[in-house]
């Protein structure tokens, strides 16, 4: 009789604990924090895309107010709540979370702000994550007399870009005959701009990612 | 008189520790059936409609970070190729309906007259257990527009 009540009593205990776990459907939460991470992202670079295109720098933050309602609208009844930080100044001269350093030989676009994450109808609080968004434009050499300008684009994580064609670069004043990519030891990937014509000392060279970011370095 | 004695106490005592046998195979018994009426066995609908939301759950995500959903989403043209890369990526007997959402007009989705379907609709209503995903995509290239899909996935 004892062995049996025990039995049932242990069976009943893990049966409690089992379906407490069943019931918090924790990878549905998971996924859900996945997908609020990878939007914020993908927000971040939209953000930086209308930033280097229309030069407001209040587009980070609006985009980020209008996120905050929508993702309510897209998750209703998980109380998802983002609370949001831009990044300002630091090594980089943010402001609003948005900065450009242009026409430098070294140049870039950048975008950064921390969030918070909170999920009320699991409890979830406090959930830190950054959404950072970054376009590097580098121009290593210019050749005059063969009208060649070579050039390292780099993203967030300083790995080269890779797939950028013809369409994505402009020589100011100049026509694009040919853009290649070659190896390079330092900087992994580099592309070869062949142009029209000869190439002044100093030329402005746009790159507008498939993000469609932008970034003007000049020699 | 003593020995008959001792022989009755021993058959109350046997006696005794058959009932008790009885009385805990008993309470073994009815607690195990109670607990198997809440159990969820891989063949429920409650266990396949999980199963599913995770399905769907990935192939969106995996979608949208390898920076296909927004292009796919966002150009009308390219929705024959949004309901191949999602044939491609579920089950070949996992049907699915992709509806597509402006955030701002929710009423009716934006592909009402062109579905990215895959399996007859009447499996939709026929099955009941029918998973419903939700996904917002913020917007592609510089424009903030977003659009909410909602991924609807039955076994076929």
């Amino acid at each position: 009789m004892m062995i049996a009540l025990m039995i049932v009593s242990i069976g009943a205990i893990m049966y409690r604990a089992g379906t407490y776990y069943r019931q918090e459907q924790w990878e549905e939460y998971i996924t859900i924090v996945e997908h609020v991470r990878l939007g914020t992202i993908r927000l971040a670079e939209i953000s930086l895309a209308n930033y280097t295109a229309s030069g407001n720098n209040s587009t980070l933050k609006d985009n980020l107010d209008q996120w905050q309602n929508d993702l309510r609208k897209a998750y209703p009844g998980y109380g998802v709540i983002l609370t949001y930080n831009l990044a300002d100044g630091t090594n980089i001269n943010y402001s609003q979370g948005l900065a450009s350093h242009w026409n430098e030989t070294v140049s870039y676009s950048a975008a950064s702000a921390t969030f918070d994450l909170n999920i009320t109808s699991v409890g979830l609080e406090g959930y830190k994550f950054m959404a950072t968004a970054f376009l590097n434009l580098t121009i290593l050499n210019v050749d005059a007399l063969s009208s060649v300008i070579t050039l390292a684009v780099k993203g967030e994580d300083g790995m080269p870009i890779k797939d950028l064609k013809k369409g994505n670069f402009q020589v100011d004043g100049l026509n694009i005959t040919s853009v290649t990519s070659s190896y390079d030891p330092t900087y992994f990937l580099v592309y070869i701009i062949k142009c029209d014509g000869s190439i002044p000392e100093s030329v402005p060279v746009a790159v507008r990612d498939q993000r469609g970011i932008i970034v003007i370095a000049k020699s | 008189m003593e020995r008959i004695g001792m022989r009755t106490v021993r058959n109350t005592k046997g006696q005794m520790r058959v009932i008790e046998t009885i009385l805990a195979s008993f309470i073994i018994f009815s607690a195990l059936t109670f607990v198997n009426m809440f159990a969820v066995l891989p063949s429920s609908p409650k266990y396949e409609t999980s199963d599913l939301e995770k399905m769907g759950h990935n192939v969106l995500h995996d979608l949208d970070e390898q920076g296909l959903l927004s292009r796919f989403v966002y150009n009308e043209t390219e929705w024959d190729e949004l309901a191949l890369a999602l044939t491609i990526f579920l089950p070949p007997d996992v049907y699915f309906d992709l509806s597509i959402y402006d955030a701002y007009a929710q009423d009716l989705p934006i592909n009402l007259y062109f579905p990215i379907r895959y399996g007859s609709p009447e499996a939709f209503t026929a099955s009941n257990s029918t998973a419903s995903v939700s996904y917002i995509v913020p917007g592609q290239q510089a424009e903030y527009n977003p659009r909410i899909l909602v991924l609807q996935l039955v076994r076929g």
